[in-house]
């Protein structure tokens, strides 16, 4: 799957999709993009919940990755999402929203729009539901299709893989892609 | 013995615990300002500044005569920490212009300067070079240039602002000057004036061995000096990786607006020593001394190398509001662990980074808006312990790599709860989940599980830890991990894979 061409900066791409779909492993793969290939990426992380060793081992280069580990509250990372995507410079800035999506009004999708405009700035929300509406130039949604086991078939020892389908639901000014998929490596 | 230094700056400040005091007191400077020590009756003047001076003020003079002599005579009590630290600033400002420096005593650094004509110019240019940057820290410093340390000593102390002996004029430079002007042991002074000495040249004329005869090692330093010989081999002296700044306060503060204002200029004087030697500050502890005797003592990593005031005040202030002092506070104490600033805007090829003033400024405001403890780049820590890292300033510019394109498989990625929350599992007869409480639903059933998957580690220590890993799916579609510990024989659900 090509995550690269999903990036794009100065645009606002939503990753949506229930827990345990691969919204966050997806959203891993495009930290990993930026960070491998030089750029320095901001991540508002809501609930604290990213797992640096995981990511590691998905080849984002954690040097190149600030990491703001909010408490839990939505207004306060939304307002931190607003902050990195006025500062010129980071390639990519996302907001993994977890499970509770944070309000978010179509005036203030549409600042951020402009705030990521003028910073050229890549803007990634990550959560359950889409947020940012009309405001967002692309958005996805996971879906999961498989897990994968090692071990004896009745009683496995540990999960190995996960299938995951892509479907683009949003793609301002271009025609929807077909569905992607990817499998992710435990 | 001259040794292999062959010219040399000496940047001389006088009266140095009276300048460390109008360093970190700058509304001083215009007034007459003697640092006093001892108990009172007895408390004499160590220092006097030249306004002191000029007023008739002299070392080991009383207080009292001191103040009856100049009514509008300033005193402040001799701090250690702020010579201390004015020391530190004044090596920090040399070392910005040479990495060969000398900490001959307070007030007195000598600079290797060979070689330097090629980044600054002529001599006179690098000594006036020193001396802005000595003054950029806060401290006047006279600089003198010559072929020794001595020499470039004495031409230092009858300086105006810079002085420079030319390779080989050493004798005729020093000869003419007034024994008078230097600072002699009493012994060594009086001797000269009964033998009607009178300059420098007069005394290297004497009979080396005569003058030891007659005046021991002090005379032969004597003669060192109006000769211009140095004696001594070079000391380099190695910056610390920590740099401090400290000041002392003649009163308690007990609201943090007052020690904001304190801190704002330890920060100043902090940040202009660390920019003066081209450095920037990726860390930072402070240390207050509170009034019980007990110190609040923190430890803050900063997020990106900064090295202007008002980030570093920021951080600083949002970590004491979260964590104020436990009582009034008598002394402060800030330390920057100093790395080499980001000369580069960035690499070929490569995305432009944050400029570094953006980023430090995008980092004060999540700092109040999250905690200091809360924003950084990560390391992943050198352990088997599941959720080991570190946080790590972020290096926008460093040439470290992800490993090998062609062998990173798109990975699971896990979304870690912190701390793992306890849950119910109910089991089978031979321990595998079935059904989990508490997780993310009310009850959810195990449709499928993988484990035990048993690690442990630190059995050698106390902190010994044992667990048995379950990946399960639920019914409700997510995938989690869960712990089971088998010390406390207790369930804990520790993230769920995404």
């Amino acid at each position: 799957m090509e995550t690269r061409s999903w990036l794009q900066r100065g645009k606002i791409t939503e990753i949506v999709g229930p827990l345990g779909s691969g919204r966050t492993s997806l959203l891993v793969a495009l930290l990993r993009d930026v960070t491998a290939g030089g750029g320095t990426a901001a991540l508002v992380d809501a609930d604290a919940t990213f797992d640096p060793s995981t990511a590691a081992r998905a080849g984002v280069v954690l040097e190149r990755l600030l990491w703001i580990r909010g408490d839990g509250r939505r207004d306060v990372a939304v307002a931190a999402l607003d902050l990195l995507a006025r500062c010129p410079g980071f390639t990519l800035v996302a907001l993994d929203a977890g499970e509770t999506s944070p309000r978010l009004t179509v005036s203030q999708a549409f600042r951020l729009r402009q705030a990521a405009r003028r910073a050229d700035v890549a803007l990634v929300i990550v959560g359950r539901e889409r947020v940012a509406g009309a405001g967002a130039a692309l958005a996805v949604r996971t879906r999961r299709e498989a897990l994968a086991w090692a071990g004896p078939c009745r009683r496995p020892t540990r999960l190995v893989g996960m299938r995951t389908a892509v479907q683009v639901v949003r793609n301002q000014g271009a025609p929807q892609a077909a569905v992607e998929h990817q499998w992710w490596t435990a | 013995m001259v040794d292999r230094v062959t010219r040399v700056a000496c940047v001389w400040v006088d009266a140095f615990g009276a300048a460390a005091v109008e360093r970190s007191e700058p509304a001083l400077r215009e007034s007459p300002l003697a640092v006093v020590a001892g108990t009172a009756p007895a408390r004499r003047v160590t220092e006097a500044n030249a306004a002191a001076r000029e007023a008739g003020i002299r070392p080991l003079m009383g207080e009292a005569e001191a103040v009856a002599r100049c009514p509008a005579l300033l005193r402040r009590p001799a701090a250690e920490e702020t010579v201390a630290a004015a020391r530190r600033a004044l090596l920090d400002a040399c070392y910005g212009l040479s990495p060969r420096l000398e900490d001959a005593a307070p007030g007195v650094v000598f600079v290797d300067i060979a070689g330097l004509e090629r980044l600054f110019g002529a001599e006179p240019q690098i000594a006036e070079r020193l001396a802005r940057a000595s003054r950029s820290v806060g401290l006047a410093a006279r600089v003198g240039v010559a072929a020794t340390r001595t020499a470039a000593r004495v031409a230092a102390r009858l300086a105006t602002r810079t002085a420079v002996i030319a390779a080989g004029d050493e004798a005729a430079a020093l000869a003419p000057v007034d024994v008078r002007a230097l600072d002699w042991p009493p012994a060594v002074a009086a001797a000269l004036a009964r033998w009607g000495i009178a300059t420098l040249g007069e005394l290297a004329a004497l009979p080396r061995d005569g003058l030891a005869a007659r005046l021991g090692a002090a005379g032969l330093m004597a003669h060192d000096v109006a000769c211009g010989r140095d004696r001594t081999p070079f000391r380099p002296w190695t910056p610390p990786p920590f740099w401090e700044e400290a000041q002392a306060l003649d009163w308690e503060i007990d609201t943090l607006l007052a020690l904001e204002a304190v801190l704002e200029r330890v920060l100043e004087r902090l940040t202009a020593r660390v920019a003066a030697a081209y450095l920037a500050a990726d860390g930072l502890q402070l240390r207050l001394a509170l009034l019980s005797g007990a110190h609040h003592a923190r430890a803050l990593a900063l997020a990106c190398p900064m090295d202007e005031t008002r980030p570093l005040l920021t951080v600083l202030m949002h970590d004491l509001a979260a964590r104020p002092p436990q009582g009034p506070v008598v002394g402060v104490a800030v330390q920057a662990h100093a790395v080499p600033r980001r000369a580069a805007p960035g690499v070929l090829g490569r995305p432009a980074a944050p400029a570094v003033r953006d980023l430090a400024t995008v980092l004060s405001r999540l700092v109040a808006l999250v905690g200091a403890d809360n924003v950084s780049a990560v390391t992943v820590a050198d352990s088997h312990h599941a959720d080991a890292w570190m946080a790590a300033p972020l290096q926008p510019d460093t040439d470290a790599v992800a490993t090998d394109d062609t062998n990173v498989t798109p990975a699971l990625a896990f979304r870690r709860l912190r701390p793992p929350r306890a849950v119910t599992v109910e089991t089978d007869a031979a321990g595998r989940p079935l059904a989990v409480r508490g997780a993310l639903a009310d009850v959810a059933r195990v449709v499928r599980c993988a484990g035990p998957w048993r690690t442990s580690g630190e059995w050698w220590d106390a902190d010994r830890w044992s667990r048995e890993e379950w990946d399960v799916a639920l019914d409700d579609t997510a995938v989690v991990r869960l712990l089971h510990d088998p010390v406390h024989d207790r369930w804990l659900f520790e993230g769920a894979y995404d």
